[in-house]
């Protein structure tokens, strides 16, 4: 005991050399955990984090709205409420006992293949996210490209989901997912490359190792060993601060969150391709895109927001300059719950757009200005930084100005309401 | 490494023949999307991950949706099973076209020392090395590339677009 309290970096070194060793003697364990250590937490912890959210969610949009939002369901059986917590336990009983109704004239086998389809890309993408330094499950060299590749299957899942239903407002639900989708592809891809050409790496745990000022993190200087976790962050750079303002609104058309919801626009086309579905197969596509959600924001929070890295000092007891105090897996996912908190008040804020303005805001704005995005980066690449940051800011300022100029179309009459005061 | 590889390449078998023979358009660019997912796990095997991930991002990302949009146009929406090509001896067409791919990989094979012997003992990230041979080497192919896609983009933006009510005369005219 006194050990672990004058030096609790040694006995965590000495319980993982005992299990090392357990695992040495038995190789066939060894295999078993490896690969349980890497996937159970991935699939624990995202799908647990979706039910959260999906309370989150109702709970925020119902204080937007004036509402209060689920506050009845709290532990089974007794009288604790919990501010409503348990409700998403009831969802996912009432999603399980659920009748799982396919249409008559459906494609069975396609529209069942479909939710299990739509899941399979959106777990696969968070094997490659490095919640902390070494802490990813597939530490592949070109994760970003992977993580994109991935993620556009999902989309062929959509589709098949709209078709397979034989339902007219289905298929147009899949047809809006796809246009919509491959649309915003292009300027998240292209926003993100900036980050990866000023890294000059594919590897999701190398761009986020260089947002941190080195020798600042090297210092004794706990204010400069602080501030050395933040002021790299890329977003505090001019293309940086374009790429993830970029980077989230195409995330928001890529998960089909509002306002870009129109692939199951319920007020137009009742569900989109959801119509048809029941039940946990209903369940899972709304998995789905919770766990895209995530697993996007976990991607923003990689090539901008510094990842792992935040406020934080090395401790006092420990030589190695690598060790921190709060571990940083605590501040990705605090970054990543942030980005979805901003889409729920985003959803709670918004209008849902119109087909046009959601085709034309893809391709006459946010691909242009992330297009310029790649050179601004660039010139800040060579220039030294008080040339290149100011100019940067006011080129992307002024490109912003005159995007939003040209794309207002024609400016319709200010309304007058005569019998309302 | 060696069950991994074999189910993958019956799974890339299976999927290709049945792209060819099923009569659902639909299930076909379907099986056809599993093929093109089985064969970028094939690369990811052989731990060339960045050429898996090319795969899966072009084909099954890109050019799967173009052909089913492609169906989608078409009246094969509800996929239709009435038609199809239909070849007398397509059965002999596999022996064949085992031949031809056989007689391409002949001096290959020929040619390889056998046992095979590692190139490099260590791995290295694939992508480094691409990209610094698009970079020095091919830049001028890489450039004539990307300006033949934006020529092939511009005009698929001119056949789009919406006649001007002047033009319709002119279209009407023609026909």
């Amino acid at each position: 005991m006194a050990v672990i309290l004058s030096n609790p970096d040694q006995a965590i070194v000495n319980l993982v050399h005992e299990a090392l060793n357990l695992l040495q003697a038995y190789p066939a364990l060894a295999i078993l955990a490896s690969i349980l250590l890497s996937t159970l937490p991935l699939v624990v912890i995202f799908p647990s984090g979706f039910a959260f959210i999906t309370w989150m969610e109702r709970k925020g949009l119902a204080r937007i709205q004036n509402r209060i939002g689920p506050n009845r369901v709290g532990v089974p059986f007794t009288n604790i409420k919990l501010f409503g917590l348990g409700q998403p336990l009831a969802d996912g009983v009432k999603m399980l006992l659920k009748e799982d109704i396919v249409p008559r004239t459906a494609d069975k086998f396609a529209h069942f293949l479909a939710p299990v389809l739509v899941v399979i890309p959106a777990l696969l993408v968070l094997a490659l996210l490095p919640f902390n330094r070494n802490m990813v499950a597939a530490g592949v060299d070109s994760a970003v490209i992977l993580f994109f590749a991935l993620g556009s299957v999902s989309t062929l899942a959509i589709f098949m989901a709209g078709w397979s239903s034989r339902n007219k407002y289905s298929l147009l639900g899949g047809m809006r997912a796809i246009a919509q989708m491959v649309s915003y592809e292009i300027p998240l891809v292209l926003s993100a490359v900036t980050a990866i050409m000023i890294t000059g790496s594919l590897n999701t745990s190398r761009l986020i190792e260089t947002q941190q000022i080195g020798t600042w993190a090297a210092s004794n200087n706990v204010g400069l060993q602080c501030l050395s976790q933040v002021a790299g962050w890329n977003v505090f750079t001019p293309w940086g601060f374009a790429g993830f303002v970029i980077f989230f609104i195409a995330t928001l058309a890529e998960v089909n969150r509002s306002p870009f919801d129109l692939p199951e626009a319920d007020s137009e086309i009742i569900a989109g391709h959801l119509t048809e579905y029941s039940g946990f197969k209903y369940a899972l596509f709304f998995l789905a895109e919770y766990i895209g959600a995530f697993a996007m924001s976990g991607l923003a929070t990689t090539l901008f927001l510094g990842g792992w890295h935040g406020p934080n000092i090395r401790p006092w007891w420990s030589a190695d300059p690598e060790a921190w105090i709060i571990p940083g897996a605590l501040w990705f996912f605090l970054k990543m719950l942030l980005l979805i908190v901003l889409m729920i008040w985003v959803r709670g804020t918004f209008p849902r757009l119109r087909v046009d303005q959601l085709m034309g805001f893809a391709w006459k704005f946010l691909m242009p200005l992330s297009i310029l995005n790649i050179f601004v980066a660039g010139a800040y690449f060579y220039l030294p930084i008080w040339i290149g940051w100011p100019a940067g800011f006011i080129i992307l300022y002024i490109a912003y100005e005159l995007l939003g100029r040209l794309n207002r179309g024609q400016v319709v009459a200010r309304r007058e309401y005569r019998y309302a005061t | 490494m060696n069950i991994t590889f074999t189910i993958l390449s019956t799974l890339a078998i299976v999927s290709a023949l049945l792209a060819a023979r099923l009569r659902n358009l639909v299930y076909a660019v379907l099986s056809l999307m599993i093929f093109f997912s089985a064969l970028a796990a094939l690369f990811i095997v052989l731990l060339a991950e960045f050429i898996g991930a090319v795969q899966i991002l072009v084909y099954v990302g890109a050019v799967g949706i173009l052909i089913l949009f492609a169906i989608m146009l078409t009246h094969h929406i509800a996929g239709s099973t009435g038609e199809r090509i239909d070849a007398r001896g397509w059965f002999w067409a596999i022996p064949a076209a085992g031949a031809v791919l056989f007689g391409i990989l002949l001096p290959a094979i020929i040619y390889t020392p056998l046992p095979l012997v590692p190139s490099s003992s260590t791995y290295e990230p694939s992508v480094l090395h691409l990209g610094q041979a698009l970079m020095s080497p091919y830049a001028a192919t890489l450039e004539i590339m990307a300006l033949l896609l934006t020529a092939a983009m511009i005009g698929a933006v001119v056949i789009a677009m919406t006649l001007q009510p002047g033009d319709k005369e002119k279209h009407a005219d023609q026909n």
